[in-house]
C-alpha cells in the first residue's frame, strides 16, 4: 500500500512547535492534509467522533494540558476503532524508561525533537514518507526511536 | 174301719217314734261329738297354754342368753378398746423407733463425713455401724413379730364379730316368729276371752316383754353396728401399720446397701491413704534434697544480689547515658529527616527544572537554524549566530548531563547478576565510531559476573571508556584495559573495605594524558574540569555520575594517575 495523499493529525499545545511542524511538511513529494488539536481532551473527542477526513497518522506530543500524551495513547490503543491508527510520539526530552513504556503501550515511533530545524524537517519528512509507504504500521524495539543517526 | 185307721195311726206313731228315736240318737251323737270337740278345744287350749309357758320359758332363757351375750360383747369391746390402746402404744413405739432410725441415719451421715476426713477413724466407725445395723435388723424383726401378733388379734376380732352377727341374725328370726305367734295368740285369746282372761293377761305381759325384747334387740343391733364400724377402723389401722412396716423394711434394705457402699469406699480410701503415705515418704526425701539445694542457692543468691546491686548502679548510670544518647539520636534523626527531605526536594527540583529548561533552549536553536538557513546575513552576523547556537547546544549538553545525574539518584535500584563483558561489549558498540576515529584498542578479557544495576553500570562504563578515549595522547594509539576479579576485602589494597567481605574489583586503565595525583579526589566532583572547554569538550559531570553509580552499588572508586602516564580507575563493589 502506497499513499499519494496523507491525512496528518498533530496534537501539540505549543504554537511554535506547530509552526515548525507545518514548515517541515513543505517540499514533500506527496500531498498532505494537516489538522491540529492543542489538548488531549479535544484530541480524543475528535477521534471518537466523526472527524473528516479520518487521519492516516497521529503525531502526538507527550506534554499537553488536560490530558497528556500517555493517557491519549492508552485510550487509542484500547479502542477497537482507533487501535490501528499509527501514533508517532514526540518530545523534547529523552528518557529510556519513558520510551520503553511508550513502546509497550503500542506507539509506532518515538521522535526526540531536534534543536536543528533542518534535522527536524528531515526527520518529519522521512517519517511521513515511511508511514505512507509502509504496509504494516508497527516497529521493532530497535527502530522504535527515530534519530538523525537512524535515517 | 177304725182299727185300720188306728193301726195306721199306730204305725205312723211308731214310725214317728222311731224317727224321733233316730233323731235323738243323732242329737246324742252330735252332743257327744260337740263334747268331744269341746274337750278337744280344751285340750288344745291347755296344750297351747303349755306351749306358751314353754315359749315364755324359752324367751326368758333367750333374755338370759342375750344378757350373757351383751356381757360378752361388753367384755369383747373392753378387750377391743384395750387392743386399740395397745396398737396406739405400738404405733407410738414405732414412731419413736422411726425417729431413732432417722437419728441413726443422721448419725450415719455424720459418721460418713467424719470418715472422709480421718481415714484411721473410719475402720472403727464402720464396725460401730455394723453393730448398729445388727441392732436395727433385730428391731425390725421385733416389729415384724408385733405386726404378726396384731394380725392374729385382728383375725380373732373379725371372727368374734362374725359370730355376733350370726347370733343377732338368729335373734331377729326368733323375734319375728314370736311376733307371729303373738298375733295368733291374740286372735285365739279374743276367741277365748272368757276362758282365757288369765291367758290374755299373761299375753299382755308377754307382749310387754316382747316389746322390751325388741328394744333390747334394737340396742344390740346398734351396738353391733358400732362394733362393726370399729372393726372396719381397726382393719384400716392394721393396713396402715402393715404399709408402715413395709416402708421401714425398704428403708432398712436401702440402709444396708448404703452401708455396703460406704464399706467399699472405705476400702478405696484406705488404699489411697497407703499410696499417699508412700508418696509422702518420697516427697519428704525430695524436700530434704531441695532444702540442701535451697541452702546452696541462698548462698549463690546472696552473691548474685551483690552483683545485681553493682549492676543496678551501673544500669542507673547507663540509663542516664542512654537517655542522653536517645535525645541526641532523636535530634540526629530529626536533622537526618530534614536533610533527606531537602535532598529529595533538590533532586526533584533539578529533574523538573532541567526537563522544562530544555524546551525554550531547543526553540532558540531551532529559530537560529531557521534564520541561518533562510535569511541573508553578513559573515559577521552568521558567525555570531553560530556562536549563539554553540552556546545553546552547550547549555543543552549541561542540562542533559544534569538530568542524567539526578536520574541516577532518583531511579529505583534493581540489582541483577550480569556478565561485565556484556556491558563492555554494548559500550564498545555504542562508541564504535570514536574507537575507530582514535585507532583505539580495548582489552577486556578478564571479566567476571557482578551483582549490579545493569542500566547504571552501562552508563558508568560508557563514561569511563569515553573519558579514556577523549583524554588519549595525540601521538600514542589509545589502549584501554578493563579487568575484574572477586576477592576478600583483606586481600585488596584499599583501607575502606571490610576485611571479611567479598568484593568485585573492576579496573579501567588507559595510556592517556593522565592528571596530577592531587586531582585524584577533585575529578569526581560535579562540574569539575581540569581542561578548558576549547581543548576538551564536556560538562564535568561524567565522573560525578560514575561516582554516584558506584555509591548506588554500595562501593568505592579511586583514581590514580600521573601526568602523561595514563590513568587507572579502581572500583570495588560488594560481590553479593
Amino acid at each position: 500500500m502506497s499513499l499519494k495523499h496523507l491525512n496528518i493529525l498533530l496534537a501539540d499545545d505549543d504554537p511554535d512547535d506547530c509552526l515548525f511542524f507545518k514548515e517541515a511538511l513543505n517540499g514533500l513529494v506527496l500531498t498532505t492534509h494537516l489538522a491540529i488539536v492543542t489538548n488531549g481532551e479535544h484530541l480524543m473527542e475528535l477521534l471518537m467522533g466523526d472527524i473528516s477526513p479520518r487521519p492516516d497518522v497521529l503525531f502526538l506530543d507527550l506534554n499537553m494540558p488536560r490530558k497528556n500524551g500517555f493517557e491519549c495513547l492508552s485510550e487509542i490503543k484500547l479502542s477497537p476503532m482507533l487501535q490501528l491508527l499509527p501514533v508517532i510520539v514526540f518530545s523534547t526530552s529523552f528518557e529510556q524508561e519513558v520510551v520503553n513504556l511508550l513502546y509497550q503501550n503500542g506507539a509506532t515511533y518515538f521522535i526526540r525533537k531536534p534543536s536543528e530545524f533542518p534535522l527536524f524537517k528531515k526527520i518529519i519528512q522521512h517519517t511521513v514518507a515511511f508511514i505512507a509507504k509502509k504496509e504494516q504500521t508497527t516497529s521493532t524495539e530497535e527502530d522504535f526511536v527515530i534519530t538523525s543517526k537512524s535515517l | 174301719m177304725a182299727t185300720k185307721n188306728d193301726s195306721e195311726k199306730l204305725i205312723n206313731a211308731i214310725q214317728e217314734l222311731a224317727f224321733e228315736k233316730k233323731e235323738r240318737k243323732k242329737l246324742v251323737a252330735e252332743l257327744v261329738i260337740a263334747n268331744k270337740e269341746i274337750l278337744f278345744h280344751k285340750e288344745e287350749k291347755s296344750k297351747r297354754a303349755e306351749e306358751l309357758v314353754i315359749a315364755n320359758k324359752e324367751l326368758a332363757f333367750q333374755k338370759v342368753e342375750k344378757g350373757k351375750r351383751a356381757d360378752e360383747l361388753g367384755i369383747a369391746n373392753i378387750e377391743l378398746a384395750y387392743q386399740d390402746e395397745e396398737k396406739g402404744k405400738r404405733a407410738t413405739e414405732l414412731g419413736i423407733a422411726n425417729i431413732e432410725l432417722a437419728y441413726q441415719d443422721e448419725e450415719k451421715g455424720k459418721r460418713a463425713k467424719e470418715l472422709g476426713i480421718a481415714n484411721t477413724e473410719k475402720g472403727k466407725r464402720a464396725a460401730e455401724l455394723g453393730i448398729a445395723n445388727i441392732e436395727l435388723a433385730y428391731q425390725d424383726e421385733e416389729k415384724g413379730k408385733r405386726a404378726e401378733e396384731l394380725i392374729i388379734a385382728n383375725k380373732e376380732l373379725i371372727f368374734q364379730n362374725k359370730e355376733k352377727e350370726k347370733r343377732a341374725a338368729e335373734l331377729g328370726i326368733a323375734n319375728k316368729e314370736l311376733a307371729f305367734q303373738n298375733e295368733l295368740k291374740e286372735k285365739k285369746a279374743e276367741e277365748l276371752i272368757i276362758a282365757n282372761k288369765e291367758l290374755a293377761f299373761q299375753n299382755e305381759l308377754k307382749e310387754k316383754r316382747a316389746e322390751e325384747l325388741i328394744i333390747a334387740n334394737k340396742e344390740l343391733a346398734f351396738q353391733n353396728e358400732e362394733k362393726e364400724k370399729r372393726a372396719a377402723e381397726l382393719i384400716i389401722a392394721n393396713k396402715e401399720l402393715a404399709f408402715q412396716n413395709e416402708e421401714k423394711e425398704k428403708r432398712a434394705a436401702e440402709l444396708g446397701i448404703a452401708n455396703k457402699e460406704l464399706a467399699f469406699q472405705n476400702e478405696l480410701k484406705e488404699k489411697k491413704a497407703e499410696e499417699l503415705i508412700i508418696a509422702n515418704k518420697e516427697l519428704a526425701f525430695q524436700n530434704e534434697e531441695k532444702e540442701k539445694r535451697a541452702a546452696e542457692l541462698i548462698i549463690a543468691n546472696k552473691e548474685l544480689a551483690f552483683q545485681n546491686e553493682e549492676k543496678g548502679k551501673r544500669a542507673a548510670e547507663l540509663i542516664i547515658a542512654n537517655e542522653e544518647l536517645a535525645f541526641q539520636n532523636e535530634e540526629k534523626e530529626k536533622r537526618a529527616e530534614e536533610l533527606s527531605n531537602a535532598n529529595k526536594e533538590l533532586l526533584a527540583f533539578t529533574y523538573i527544572s532541567s526537563h522544562d529548561l530544555q524546551e525554550p533552549l531547543r526553540k532558540i536553536q531551532t529559530f537560529a537554524s531557521i534564520i541561518l538557513e533562510k535569511e541573508k546575513l553578513t559573515e559577521n552576523g552568521k558567525y555570531n549566530f553560530e556562536r549563539m547556537q554553540l552556546s545553546a547546544r552547550r547549555m543543552q549538553l549541561l542540562i542533559d548531563d544534569l538530568l542524567a545525574f539526578s536520574r541516577i539518584a532518583t531511579i529505583e535500584l534493581k540489582f541483577e547478576k550480569t556478565e561485565l563483558s556484556k556491558i563492555v561489549d554494548e559500550v564498545k558498540a555504542e562508541l564504535k565510531d570514536t574507537i575507530y576515529e582514535k585507532q583505539a584498542t580495548i582489552e577486556a578479557t578478564e571479566l567476571c559476573v557482578a551483582n549490579i544495576i545493569p542500566f547504571q553500570f552501562r552508563q558508568l562504563m560508557y563514561n569511563l571508556i569515553s573519558n579514556s578515549l577523549k583524554f588519549s595522547q595525540p601521538d600514542l594509539p589509545c589502549h584501554i584495559t578493563v579487568k575484574s576479579r572477586i576477592l576478600k576485602g583483606s586481600k585488596l589494597n584499599y583501607e575502606k573495605l571490610s576485611p571479611e567481605k567479598i568484593y568485585c574489583h573492576i579496573t579501567v586503565k588507559d595510556n592517556g594524558i593522565g592528571f596530577e595525583p592531587h586531582f585524584s579526589e577533585r575529578i569526581f566532583g560535579v562540574f569539575q574540569k581540569l581542561h578548558g572547554k576549547e581543548v576538551y569538550a564536556g560538562t564535568g559531570i561524567g565522573l560525578a555520575i560514575v561516582k554516584k553509580i558506584v555509591e548506588n552499588h554500595n562501593g568505592f572508586i579511586t583514581a590514580t594517575s600521573e601526568l602523561k602516564k595514563g590513568a587507572t580507575f579502581d572500583i570495588y563493589i560488594p560481590a553479593n
